[in-house]
């Protein structure tokens, strides 16, 4: 419903800029109203038809403009069925074209309605074509202006490059400087000495607060025992992390974005995630759940053309070629060991836990990353602390009673019935 | 009962042979070679420190550079357009039907991974046999061929269909024949292929051909009854069973579904009823089913036939012309003792043979015609349709491609170059043979002969249908795309009779609407669809009618006392072949599961082996596993030998489905082949020959579990004779008086602490309904990823099988050698007495397993935590904390602790069993692999429980009993297991546990142990068998 809504509101905004421009240019064809005709497009026509794609029906647009005999058009449109009956060349070909498909009859809508939807079909195909032109040049232009920037790696070289170079020149300076002083002492040519003793002197007393300071053995332990925790706990939490991927962010393939369909459009998680619900996966959707969506819904993005290649799907012809297709290969994300068994049933269906509990804010993830540590101290530490959902459910009216005959009242958590027991997620 | 019954493994046990008692000593111990290394200079010479230092700092390198290293890339990818009906990470089952069992194949991203029996298969009531459980990884064989072959390289399937069509064409306007060799083909759908194809060709002319052959059988009813079927048996109905060493509970017609009907005649419900059927057995070899017997008579293959015409006689009350004593009197006498129990169980007897002679089989009709078994315990109406073997025909096709008549053959399912007996005749006679195809899924023997290979899909990529009972109909289900280029028989027969359905689904499903539909009450699309999911229909059955015999004897008696006169030879050994519970024909001779089972008497994977009676093996002077030279029919063959107690003196048996040269990594080269031992007599394969034996110095050391895992003399067995048990089932049952009990965690601990509050997971185990088959070794195998060791780790102990089958020998009581153990007198003649008995020994089967103790002795000496307790009465066992100490292993009193020696599943030098990407697909993602230098054990399939209640909470409502099963439990035909939860007093469990015939292994440890047994009971009759 969302997407629909959305593909609506597109056309409406297109619609009202094309009904400004029809008001000023000189209609070709016939002269309804573009404004009322849109209407109509909008209740009747979008369903099968959209201005310039082809959908379960023709394209609007080029089909309408082509066509330039308006009373077949009307009565095509007000009874195609009728048309076909009577063998209409015109009708059989484009009614073979569809599979056989037969247009809804729409007797309802007066000679007027369908001039209005005809010239709205027309003008919006004019609209869309002139800014298609109008478009294609400006993104030439920007792409090759892009081209024309040097990548930030080249850029981040150089600047490091430049860094060492100045280093590098720094410190051979101050080993010249230095070689020089020693060659001139050797020489027994101590000039200036006297000039320089203030500035030694001062050189001096700031080494002596540090020689002052090294002296005190109580500081220096303290500073030595303040680095060796410092540094313990630091391998200490890195080693403890080893294997530990929160935050893990891989590039997936499709840039799929969560925050948009989850977040913005409000998506169940379990629509495409199916498994959730009944299996231990919670399984990546297969491409046909998105093209649910995504026949009719940004069929011009590239990255919707990714699912149409991965399918062999052609949205010219709508048609599917199993020869073409070729898996979509996502990258995991959450990654449990193969020794570790989790069922994401038991967790979803049973217990009644948020996705988000475990996965995060999913729906505000422009890509995914691993929110939870995954570990099974953090497994343990949630059957420990979480108590059992057993409303409602007979299974646990026995597992239940059972339990409160040894420890009464206390509060029954995951791991007092057994939810921390090795075999439970290890076998 | 605390018996002076005296039980042992195996011979090494009884004996204590010195290489026992050490071997023993060190079960545990792996010697370090610290010596050598001391010795040879090591730590000394300057070399080493060199390359310790260079191996320092590299490892330190490498250690550095790997830690720097980031954590590798994930891929995840999803399917492009998912199926409806899969949810990743849930299995789907789907109906099918293995050999005419209805199954359910669990399936899993849509890969099969385990078969299970359909709880309401009309044959075995959601029992699998071994080899059915194993058949799923058959589909993942890295060895199957991936393409079709003609003239010996890889072509496509148009390239085949053009050259076979036109060789068919060729060879049908020359009038030549053309022959399809199958083994039992009972798929109507097939039949009706075959048909339609015989009807484009009309010279094309269909062979069964099993290599195990029911013919005697089939020609016997022909003969008496004029009924050429094979008769469905009823063995619920009999309450006394004689057979004539026909292994009905292992490989005799239907293993599993007799399994299930002997059982109900045993297990507790008929033994709380007071009540329990008597079997006897007379057999050559230790047969499975003469393990269960409640009394085994070891007698001679001569002695068979004449042994069935003194029933016959004692029965009848004549004597037919002819008869003469056994040569073995004590067999003499228990003929009498069974004619005399059959006689007074009129009605409710049975008898059977597993002879493959018609004389015999028909001599059998006799007999159980006088015993009025027709119409009760035999159904000749409602025959069986597993197998339909016509011995003669093979025999005739070769004699006719000889002679250049037959223009084409084509094999389904039929390996006659390895299992014919004479193989050699054979391939120079489909020499001859313009047009040969096999439609073998491997390149096997008789593959190797012909121009064409037409890979057949295994059967869970196929559609199909099976009738393994009349009136039984079941539905096969392709449960995966084909994984290689592989087709349907029937779709290539279809294809190559150009018939007007070239598709076989299109095929099997007319065939259905028009025929079969109509017969479980079904029609349309609407019936199709419920016979998909319900996996079979059931016709009406025909009333099992009432069968006289009437025929003269006297040709059979005849013919029966010359057969047992060549047998009897003088200072020859007699030769018996027969199948092994594990291998079967040699047809799965690729599949390592069944290779590692053990066989459920003998104990040895991996090989067959000449069985000899101990006593035999003594006077031959054989070393243990010493080779013999074995002889027969002008076949030769060395095998080493084992001393198989219960095996009759003067005999040998030997295993056929071995000694495969091309079955493939696993099963080539394997033991010896014995089929050639066959000879084909009154138009059947025979499977007993005259055999010479000789010594031959050498020593085949064999892989053999027997005697791993000692339980150091302790007393693991119950038993109790009928008669005891019914007069006081209490004492009976022999609790060895109470002991004292503690609680180890009491001084420490409150109660709650311990407590098991909602579930405490127990097992019960029936050993008077363990056959001890193995089903549940493979069904574990399957559903918990257990490797796949080989025969030299088995060796080394090193099976890693979470369950086992320990088989227990004693010597049968006869009151009077209890007496002279008690007196303690052993005289030299006593020992000859002694070794005279190896004859007559009674076995009991015990499944073993981890006992999930209360008390666990491992979890205490663990240093790391690695195996802990539950608070559902489970021993749990952490793999990732496990360090490997194997203290656990050396503290469990059970010996059910296996240590993972290497990382068998990437370990190169496994590289025949499991260890490619493709066969790894057979494994349950529900359940780790286990790597290296880590403990393992039996979970109690802890996988099913978690998914078990977790599908309870899902539905809200409470776990029902018997709703979780594990594998081992939901294959057993003979419902030996019961799991479920002991703190419900109204589950199955608890009720079993309630048994008086209930005990503890090893109770007397305070192990508090998990699992109940329930003694084994045997009907034996207090003045058998006297000596």
């Amino acid at each position: 419903m969302r997407n629909i809504s959305l593909i609506l509101k597109r056309f409406t905004r297109s619609v009202l800029l094309v009904a400004g421009l029809a008001s000023l240019g000189i209609n070709a064809h016939a002269e309804g109203d573009p404004a009322k005709g849109e209407a109509i497009f909008k209740a009747k026509c979008t369903a099968c038809h959209k201005i310039d794609t082809r959908m379960v029906g023709p394209a609007l647009g080029p089909q309408i403009t082509e066509e330039t005999d308006d009373a077949y058009l009307t009565k095509w449109i007000q009874n195609n069925q009728a048309l076909i009956a009577a063998k209409n060349p015109k009708a059989l070909k484009i009614y073979n074209e569809y599979n056989q498909a037969g247009m809804t009859v729409f007797a309802e809508l007066s000679d007027a309605d369908v001039a209005n939807v005809i010239t709205y079909a027309r003008t919006e195909w004019k609209k869309l074509q002139e800014e298609k032109t109008k478009g294609g040049g400006a993104n030439g232009g920007g792409a090759a202006a892009e081209d024309k920037g040097p990548s930030s790696l080249v850029i981040w070289g150089l600047l490091g490059v430049i860094v060492i170079a100045f280093i590098v020149i720094l410190v051979l300076n101050k080993v010249i400087a230095t070689l020089e002083r020693l060659l001139l002492r050797s020489k027994g040519l101590l000039v200036d000495e006297e000039e320089e003793t203030a500035d030694e002197k001062a050189s001096v007393d700031r080494l002596a607060t540090v020689k002052k300071l090294a002296k005190n053995k109580k500081l220096v332990f303290f500073v030595v025992l303040c680095g060796t925790i410092a540094m313990g706990s630091w391998s200490w939490v890195t080693m403890w992390n080893t294997n530990v991927h929160s935050g893990y962010q891989p590039v997936q393939p499709i840039k799929y974005s969560h925050k948009l369909h989850a977040g913005v459009m409000k998506l169940e998680c379990q629509y495409c995630h199916s498994g959730a619900f009944k299996s231990k996966n919670a399984s990546i959707p297969s491409l046909n759940v998105c093209m649910n969506c995504h026949k009719a819904v940004k069929t011009e993005s590239p990255e919707i053309q990714k699912i149409y290649n991965a399918l062999g799907y052609d949205p010219q012809t709508q048609k599917y070629d199993s020869t073409k297709a070729k898996p979509m290969q996502w990258v995991r994300v959450h990654n449990l060991p193969d020794l570790a068994y989790f069922n994401h049933s038991q967790h979803v269906t049973v217990a009644k836990l948020e996705c988000q509990k475990c996965h995060g804010q999913v729906q505000e993830m422009q890509e995914v990353y691993q929110y939870s540590p995954l570990t099974m101290k953090w497994c343990i530490q949630c059957h420990r602390r979480t108590e059992v959902n057993a409303k409602g459910n007979a299974y646990y009216d026995q597992v239940l009673a059972a339990h409160d005959k040894i420890k009464k009242g206390e509060k029954v958590t995951a791991a007092v019935l057994g939810g921390i027991e090795c075999a439970k997620c290890h076998y | 009962m605390d018996s002076n019954k005296k039980y042992w493994k195996g011979l090494e046990e009884l004996n204590k042979t010195p290489e026992f008692v050490e071997k023993n000593k060190h079960e545990f111990a792996e010697p370090i070679p610290i010596e050598e290394v001391l010795s040879g200079g090591g730590l000394s010479a300057k070399t080493p420190r060199r390359d310790f230092l260079k191996a320092l700092g590299f490892g330190v390198g490498a250690v550095t550079l790997a830690a720097c290293q980031k954590v590798p890339v994930h891929k995840s990818i999803p399917y492009l357009i998912k199926p409806e009906e899969i949810t990743p990470g849930v299995a789907n089952y789907y109906s099918s039907t293995y050999e005419g069992s209805a199954i359910l194949v669990k399936t899993r991203e849509g890969r099969p991974i385990k078969v299970e029996g359909n709880p309401n298969d009309l044959l075995s009531r959601g029992g699998l046999s071994a080899s059915a459980q194993a058949s799923v990884l058959d589909l993942y064989d890295n060895g199957r061929t991936k393409d079709p072959v003609l003239n010996g390289s890889d072509a496509g399937w148009a390239e085949v269909d053009s050259f076979v069509k036109g060789q068919l064409a060729s060879v049908a306007a020359a009038g030549k024949k053309i022959r399809i060799i199958s083994s039992t083909v009972h798929s109507p759908s097939t039949q009706a292929v075959i048909a339609d194809f015989i009807t484009k060709y009309p010279t094309a002319k269909h062979t069964n051909y099993d290599a195990v052959s029911y013919t005697g059988i089939i020609k016997a009813n022909q003969n008496s009854f004029g009924k050429a079927v094979l008769p469905h048996y009823n063995f619920d109905k009999a309450d006394v069973i004689v057979s004539f060493g026909a292994d009905f509970l292992g490989t005799w017609i239907s293993g599993e579904e007799f399994t299930r009907q002997y059982v109900s005649n045993r297990n507790s419900a008929s033994l709380e009823a007071k009540k329990m059927s008597r079997h006897i057995q007379f057999e050559t070899g230790m047969s499975l089913t003469g393990t269960n017997a409640d009394a085994r008579i070891a007698i001679k293959p001569s002695d068979e036939g004449l042994a069935i015409i003194n029933l016959y006689n004692a029965i009848s009350g004549t004597t037919l012309p002819g008869s003469k004593k056994l040569s073995n009197a004590n067999a003499d006498k228990a003929v009498m003792l069974a004619a005399k129990e059959l006689v007074a169980a009129k009605g409710r007897a049975l008898v059977v043979a597993g002879s493959n002679d018609v004389a015999t089989q028909v001599l059998v009709n006799a007999i159980n015609s006088l015993l009025g078994s027709y119409g009760t315990t035999i159904d000749l109406d409602n025959p069986s349709r597993q197998y339909a073997g016509n011995d003669a025909e093979l025999v005739e096709f070769i004699a006719e491609a000889k002679r250049g008549e037959v223009g084409a053959v084509l094999f389904l399912d039929a390996n006659p170059a390895y299992d014919f007996y004479k193989a050699a005749e054979f391939k120079e006679a489909v020499k001859k043979v313009a047009l040969r195809v096999s439609f073998s899924d491997h390149a096997d023997e008789t593959a190797d002969l012909c121009n064409v290979v037409a890979p057949n899909h295994h059967y869970l990529e196929s559609w199909g249908d099976d009738s393994a009972v009349e009136g039984y109909y079941t539905i096969l289900q392709p449960t995966i795309n084909p994984v290689y280029n592989t087709r349907q028989a029937e779709q290539s027969l279809l294809i190559w009779s150009d018939n007007a359905v070239k598709d076989y689904y299109t095929y099997v499903r007319n065939n259905w609407n028009t025929n079969l539909l109509a017969k479980g009450g079904l029609a349309g699309q609407p019936g199709w669809e419920t016979l998909l999911q319900a996996g079979f229909i059931k016709a009406a059955p025909v009333a099992a009618g009432t069968y006289t015999f009437s025929l003269d004897l006297a040709g059979v008696t005849q013919t029966i006392i010359t057969h047992s006169n060549q047998l009897a030879e003088g200072g020859k050994v007699q030769l018996q072949v027969y199948q092994s519970v594990a291998m079967r024909d040699g047809k799965k001779a690729n599949n390592p599961w069944l290779q590692e089972l053990p066989d459920p008497v003998s104990k040895v994977t991996w090989d067959n082996f000449a069985a000899m009676s101990p006593s035999d093996v003594k006077k031959m002077g054989l070393d243990e596993f010493g080779v013999v030279k074995i002889t027969a029919n002008g076949y030769t063959v060395e095998l080493p030998v084992l001393s198989q107690p219960g095996q009759a003196q003067g005999t040998v048996s030997v295993a056929v489905g071995y000694g495969r040269t091309m079955a493939g990594l696993v099963g080539n080269n394997v033991g010896k082949n014995a089929y050639p031992f066959y000879s084909f007599r009154n138009g059947t394969f025979q499977t007993t020959a005259a055999a010479s034996v000789e010594k031959t110095g050498d020593i085949f050391p064999l892989s053999q579990t027997q005697t791993h895992h000692s339980y150091e003399g302790r007393s693991v067995i119950q038993e109790v004779t009928l008669k005891e048990y019914l007069k006081d089932p209490e004492k009976a049952a022999g609790h060895e008086g109470e002991h004292e009990k503690y609680d180890l965690w009491e001084a420490t601990n409150n109660d709650a602490v311990h407590a098991r509050p909602v579930y405490d997971w127990v097992m019960a185990i029936d050993l008077n309904a363990c056959t001890g088959c193995g089903a549940c070794v493979v069904a574990c195998n399957a559903e918990n990823n257990i490797p796949v060791v080989g025969k030299e780790e088995v060796g080394r102990r090193r099976e890693m099988h979470w369950i086992r089958i320990d088989r227990y020998y004693s010597f049968a009581q006869n009151g009077k050698a209890e007496a002279d153990e008690k007196t303690g007198m052993v005289t030299k003649e006593k020992e000859i007495a002694e070794l005279e008995n190896f004859d007559n020994v009674t076995v009991v089967h015990q499944p073993m397993l981890c006992q999930h103790c209360d008390h666990a002795p491992c979890e205490t000496v663990c240093p790391v935590l690695a195996t802990v307790h539950s608070s559902e009465g489970l021993n749990q066992m952490a793999y990732n904390r496990c360090v490997g100490t194997r203290y656990c292993a050396n503290n469990c009193p059970y010996k059910v602790r296996r240590f993972n020696w290497f990382n068998y599943w990437n370990d190169s030098r496994f590289d025949n069993y499991l260890n490619n990407e493709h066969t790894q697909l057979v494994l349950n993602p529900d359940v780790t692999t286990r790597f290296r230098g880590v403990m393992e054990k039996c979970s109690m399939c802890v996988q099913r429980i978690q998914a078990g209640k977790l599908k309870a909470k899902i539905e809200k409502r409470p776990l029902a009993d018997g709703e979780v099963k594990m594998a081992c439990q939901q294959t057993c035909s003979a419902n030996a297991i019961i799991f479920g939860n002991r703190n419900d007093p109204n589950s199955e469990v608890s009720k079993a546990l309630k048994s008086e015939r209930t005990y503890y292994v090893l109770e007397e440890l305070n192990v508090q142990p998990g699992i109940g047994y329930q003694t084994k009971v045997r009907n034996t009759n207090e003045t058998e068998l006297q000596a």
